[in-house]
């Protein structure tokens, strides 16, 4: 599906009022195109995933948008500012991971976010101590850093986005590294930077927690996005799967066919395993129960799921993949 | 979330009001946090800072140590640590030559670390001016290597001076040190056969008035001295030969004073800024090369190389047809700032290196401007457009 300009489509009213926009952003490595006519916009206040798989462009769009890296073609803004001509207006309330975050190994903890905090505004020094507590390093704070395991160095780039007091945060991978606490812990402090009115835009391809953890999401594919929005909207538009544990799996096959057509019907031990086409509702829940308590079949269980994130997510770039 | 994909149309919540702070971010100067803050990181690397300290403070340091334990325990094996000749072998030799190579790492790994040790994006995400950032290191590196060196300097200086010894063997002769031209006469007139015997000067005894006589012996002490070829004259007389040390006493007190026991404050003052400009443009160059290269191994090997086998070549070599490409080097240039008193650093003689080499002061000064200017700012420009 091809994305037409924010622009063009008259859908924003007030562009300063977008976290981050990006227009026809393009960006080769020789031959390869990384990044391609990208059109992307992320409200503020909001936490925004960014998916896809490896290689599909996720951390050199960020790249571009923090100024580690030159766009070859397109515009981008952040909070307003057109980046890269007012990238430190810009950059002033940005805070980003990028990559596996690195620090001097020879220095502590409160060291290295104090060579941090020199480059920014005189009040940043003020938040080192406050950043460590919130990502709960204030007792290593003086240790060093090449003590550090990944999952603190991981904590310690969190508390490094914080010295600018942001509004809006650039997240690569965060939970790479973390243990299944440590990963329950971002994810709090990510809703936590929401409640009180930051931005955070992150890219992972843990789906399941990004589910947990965002609003609205970008799927990107070798270079392009191909569909964003809020969660819930975008999986209202996907396949519905009604499970049916029954009696006579082959009697009430045939009748669901009649009574849902272009349905996706398998057996299974239990019973049945419906694949409902995208925007399937309720009604047609009520109305399958119905036929099959009418044609006789005794039903035990009869359960639509709702697809996940990771299920949709496949769905639409397998179906990418095979349309191409 | 947008109307361009058709399935979302999210309005923007209403924005967190943070009013940025004007902090002049984006100018390419930096500010006294940054260099402070890059000044304390070098600081803390403690490798790093035992090299720095073992070459320009330890290394003068255990070498004039040892001398005057050496001078303390056998004093007439050992001479006196302090003096003339072991300042200038010390401040031209190990400081000169040293003091270059270490201002060189340091100026490779101000250069280089923040990229290899993954900081350098995370300077650049804060919105801050690349060019700040790269023109940040200068003033912290230089904190740290020129307080280093004046150190290292104050202490040769220190046991030069106070460690010298109380006479100079000059030519064989047992002069005492820091005499002013009336008072090197006064001691002549009362030496006169030292004078005349091992002063280096040599007067022919007919173009001086009333020495026409032949030192030698069959002079009035009777001690050995050397008769003027060709002379034909006979003894001097006590008051002939008086004369005639007054006369070389005179003569020779420019190249006395050359010789000093300890070196004059003159000297002293300007081998140190020697040094210092030696140091300064050493870490210029690392930085803007190991900045250019984005790693400190390379860079400093260059420079090692550069500095111990180009330059000497470039100095002492006859080469005719390079001559340019010799001047332009910038060992030779810093080579031939060199205050006089020192002898000639990489070797060779003065006479040697300046018919190998013939540089006007003028050419000398702009080549150091030159590579100044050229490895900054190929380093700042490097840092300004390479992707972090």
């Amino acid at each position: 599906m091809s994305v037409q300009s924010l622009a063009e489509s008259g859908a924003v009213q007030d562009p300063d009022a977008w976290a981050v926009e990006v227009h026809g952003l393009t960006k080769r490595f020789g031959a390869n195109i990384a990044v391609n006519r990208v059109e992307l916009t992320v409200p503020r206040g909001c936490a925004f995933g960014y998916l896809g798989p490896n290689g599909a462009g996720k951390t050199t769009l960020m790249r571009m948008l923090l100024g580690l890296t030159h766009a070859d073609v397109g515009t981008m803004s952040m909070l307003g500012h057109s980046v890269p001509k007012d990238r430190d207006k810009a950059l002033a309330r940005v805070g980003a991971i990028v990559d596996e975050p690195r620090f001097h190994q020879h220095l502590s903890g409160s060291d290295n976010l104090a060579m941090l905090a020199s480059s920014r505004e005189p009040a940043a020094n003020t938040r080192i101590a406050p950043a460590l507590d919130r990502v709960g390093l204030g007792r290593r704070a003086d240790d060093k850093v090449g003590s550090y395991s990944m999952g603190m160095r991981q904590r310690l780039g969190v508390a490094a986005c914080l010295l600018g007091d942001p509004e809006l945060l650039i997240l690569d991978e965060p939970m790479n590294g973390l243990d299944p606490a440590g990963m329950s812990d971002m994810r709090e402090m990510i809703l936590s930077f929401v409640d009180e009115g930051r931005t955070v835009v992150l890219s992972s391809h843990l789906l399941d927690e990004v589910q947990r953890t965002c609003d609205s999401v970008a799927i990107v594919d070798r270079g392009t996005v191909i569909r964003q929005g809020p969660i819930a909207e975008l999986l209202a538009g996907s396949s519905l799967v009604l499970e049916v544990e029954c009696s006579e799996p082959e009697r009430a096959r045939g009748l669901l066919l009649r009574v849902a057509t272009g349905s996706s019907i398998d057996l299974v031990p239990f019973g049945l395993s419906a694949t409902l086409p995208p925007g399937s509702g309720r009604d047609l829940v009520a109305e399958i129960s119905r036929v099959l308590v009418e044609g006789g079949v005794d039903i035990y269980r009869i359960q639509p799921l709702q697809a996940s994130l990771e299920s949709w997510f496949l769905e639409v770039t397998s179906r990418l993949g095979a349309a191409q | 979330m947008t109307a361009a994909t058709g399935e979302t149309n999210i309005r923007p919540s209403n924005a967190r009001s943070r009013g940025a702070v004007p902090d002049h971010r984006g100018s390419w100067l930096p500010s006294g946090r940054m260099i402070a803050a890059r000044w304390y990181e070098l600081r803390k690397r403690r490798g790093l800072m035992l090299l720095l300290a073992g070459v320009t403070v330890g290394l003068p340091t255990v070498y004039l140590a040892i001398r005057l334990v050496l001078h303390a325990v056998a004093p007439h094996t050992y001479g006196p640590a302090g003096g003339y000749d072991g300042y200038v072998n010390l401040v031209a030799g190990v400081l000169y030559v040293f003091g270059f190579i270490v201002a060189a790492t340091l100026g490779a790994t101000a250069g280089s670390v923040d990229l290899t040790e993954g900081m350098f994006r995370h300077h650049v995400i804060t919105g801050r001016s690349r060019l700040a950032l790269y023109l940040a290191r200068i003033p912290a590196g230089l904190g740290i290597i020129l307080p280093l060196m004046a150190i290292g300097f104050t202490i040769v200086c220190a046991v030069s001076v106070f460690a010298a010894p109380s006479t100079l063997d000059y030519n064989g002769a047992r002069v005492p040190a820091q005499l002013s031209r009336a008072e090197l006469v006064h001691w002549a007139t009362d030496h006169p056969n030292e004078v005349v015997n091992n002063f280096p000067l040599r007067i022919n005894p007919g173009d001086l008035p009333n020495t026409a006589c032949l030192p030698g012996p069959s002079g009035p002490d009777g001690r050995g001295a050397k008769a003027f070829p060709g002379s034909t004259t006979g003894p001097c007389t006590t008051a002939q030969l008086r004369a005639l040390a007054v006369n070389v006493a005179n003569e020779s007190y420019d190249d006395y004073s050359r010789h000093f026991l300890s070196p004059s404050i003159s000297l002293m003052v300007k081998s140190g800024l020697w040094i210092g400009l030696e140091a300064v443009v050493a870490f210029l160059i690392g930085l803007g090369l190991a900045s250019l290269l984005g790693q400190r191994t390379v860079a400093v090997v260059l420079m090692i190389v550069l500095e111990l086998i180009l330059t000497p070549l470039a100095v002492r070599a006859h080469l005719p047809h390079l001559m340019n490409l010799q001047r332009a080097v910038i060992g030779a240039a810093t080579a031939h700032v060199e205050p006089g008193g020192l002898p000639r650093p990489f070797g060779g003689s003065q006479t040697e290196q300046v018919l190998a080499l013939h540089e006007p002061t003028g050419v000398a000064i702009v080549v150091i401007i030159a590579w100044i200017v050229v490895w900054t700012g190929l380093g700042a420009w490097r840092m300004s457009t390479r992707d972090a």
